[in-house]
């Protein structure tokens, strides 16, 4: 078995784990944080419906930043509806028959490269260039940017100058899905090995970096609690053991 | 918290049914290609090294296509009719499968395994010519 397969794919069954039970593990310490007020952004949804559309707004339309900024909005929603086609694209590698929906996802998914990268290197020039966003920028802001730009542009020379051996490629993913030790070849093209170093890479940080805003977004007390204070008392179990003030005693408690 | 643990058990158990899933019957699903008919010379299988067609059979198709409808150019190495008449191949009662009928189409094998759209042939024929004398006009070499 050549070297860059076996590393590879060792590398890719790692990469996996990692950024499996790395988020599972923070999405399991989201959940179990405590959230002692009751404080939603106002003005609120009084019902929990109102919370489900309230986040699906955010999730799906970025509404916060959105109001906050209308350019950075722009470049983060390029950058983002561009990297599901293209990821939606990239499914094609990972399944045998591959879903119509992918394949129609095709052609599209190969342009979207570009706007992802657009998006991107927008982000970039505000990280860079604007005075005050630039003086709070850590290393890790610029490598996730940097990780996103090696594989944006990897990934476009891989579809459009380059060229690899996709087929053969595929079938060395799909040996990894189905455990067969015996792994298939793979391409050894330059860029292809790029691409796919970023991508690991990426996945390792992930579940240890400012990623971790996808699955956090659900978590925020300001964005996920309803507007009913009044109506229910907000205790959090905790601090019933804590201070054994039980839910029922709420009435004659002083507010 | 319930909820959690049940997802991780479901998915702990996910991956070990894939798990004795793929050890035990091992099979990656691979395209099946049909071989060619014949080499193209004693050195080379085709008219490129294999490891060149596999990557870059796209451009001579679509490149050359452009250069023979618009510029009138044309060569005798890379020629879609002697792409076909070569590699398709007859089934086991002798016919030539089209690319849309038959997933063993050697276009097709790759093509769908690797969700990758053929356009040549809303014009042209899949399937093998059997007198291939067309007057091609005056041919260039590369």
């Amino acid at each position: 078995m050549e070297f860059w397969t076996a590393f590879y794919a060792i590398s890719f069954y790692f990469a996996t784990f990692i950024l499996l039970f790395g988020l599972g593990y923070k999405v399991y310490q989201y959940a179990i944080t405590p959230a002692p007020l009751k404080i939603p952004t106002t003005p609120a949804p009084l019902t929990t419906g109102g919370v489900v559309i309230r986040l699906l707004s955010e999730v799906v339309f970025f509404r916060s930043l959105f109001r906050s900024n209308k350019w950075i909005w722009l470049f983060a929603m390029i950058f983002h509806l561009a990297l599901w086609i293209v990821l939606i694209r990239h499914l094609r590698y990972f399944m045998d028959p591959v879903w119509t929906l992918v394949v129609l996802a095709q052609p599209f998914g190969k342009y979207g490269s570009f706007l992802m990268l657009f998006g991107l290197l927008g982000l970039l020039m505000r990280r860079m260039f604007v005075t005050r966003i630039c003086y709070i920028s850590a290393p890790s802001d610029y490598l996730m940017l940097f990780l996103l730009l090696t594989i944006g542009i990897s990934g476009v020379l891989i579809s459009f100058v380059t060229r690899t051996d996709i087929v053969q490629f595929k079938a060395f993913i799909l040996s990894l899905l189905c455990f067969d030790f015996n792994w298939q070849t793979m391409p050894t093209d330059a860029m292809l090995l790029v691409h796919l170093s970023a991508v690991i890479l990426l996945m390792i940080v992930f579940p240890f970096s400012k990623l971790l805003h996808a699955p956090g977004i659900f978590f925020s007390p300001t964005r996920n609690q309803v507007d009913n204070p009044r109506e229910k008392r907000h205790v959090a179990p905790w601090a019933v053991k804590e201070f054994e003030t039980s839910p029922a005693s709420t009435t004659t408690t002083s507010e | 918290m319930k909820i959690l643990k049940f997802l991780g058990k479901l998915s702990c158990g996910l991956l070990l049914a894939m798990a004795v899933n793929g050890v035990s019957a091992g099979e990656v699903p691979m395209p099946e290609i049909p071989k060619a008919k014949s080499n193209f010379s004693a050195e080379q299988s085709c008219v490129e090294p294999t490891d060149f067609m596999r990557q870059r059979h796209g451009l001579f198709l679509k490149h050359y296509r452009h250069d023979t409808m618009r510029r009138g150019m044309r060569t005798l190495q890379h020629s879609l009719v002697a792409c076909i008449n070569c590699h398709v191949t007859a089934d086991e009662s002798g016919n030539y499968p089209t690319v849309h009928q038959s997933s063993k189409h050697f276009c097709r094998s790759c093509h769908t395994y690797a969700a990758v759209n053929i356009d040549c042939f809303q014009c042209h024929t899949s399937k093998p010519q059997e007198s291939f004398s067309v007057d091609i006009g005056p041919v260039q070499s590369d």
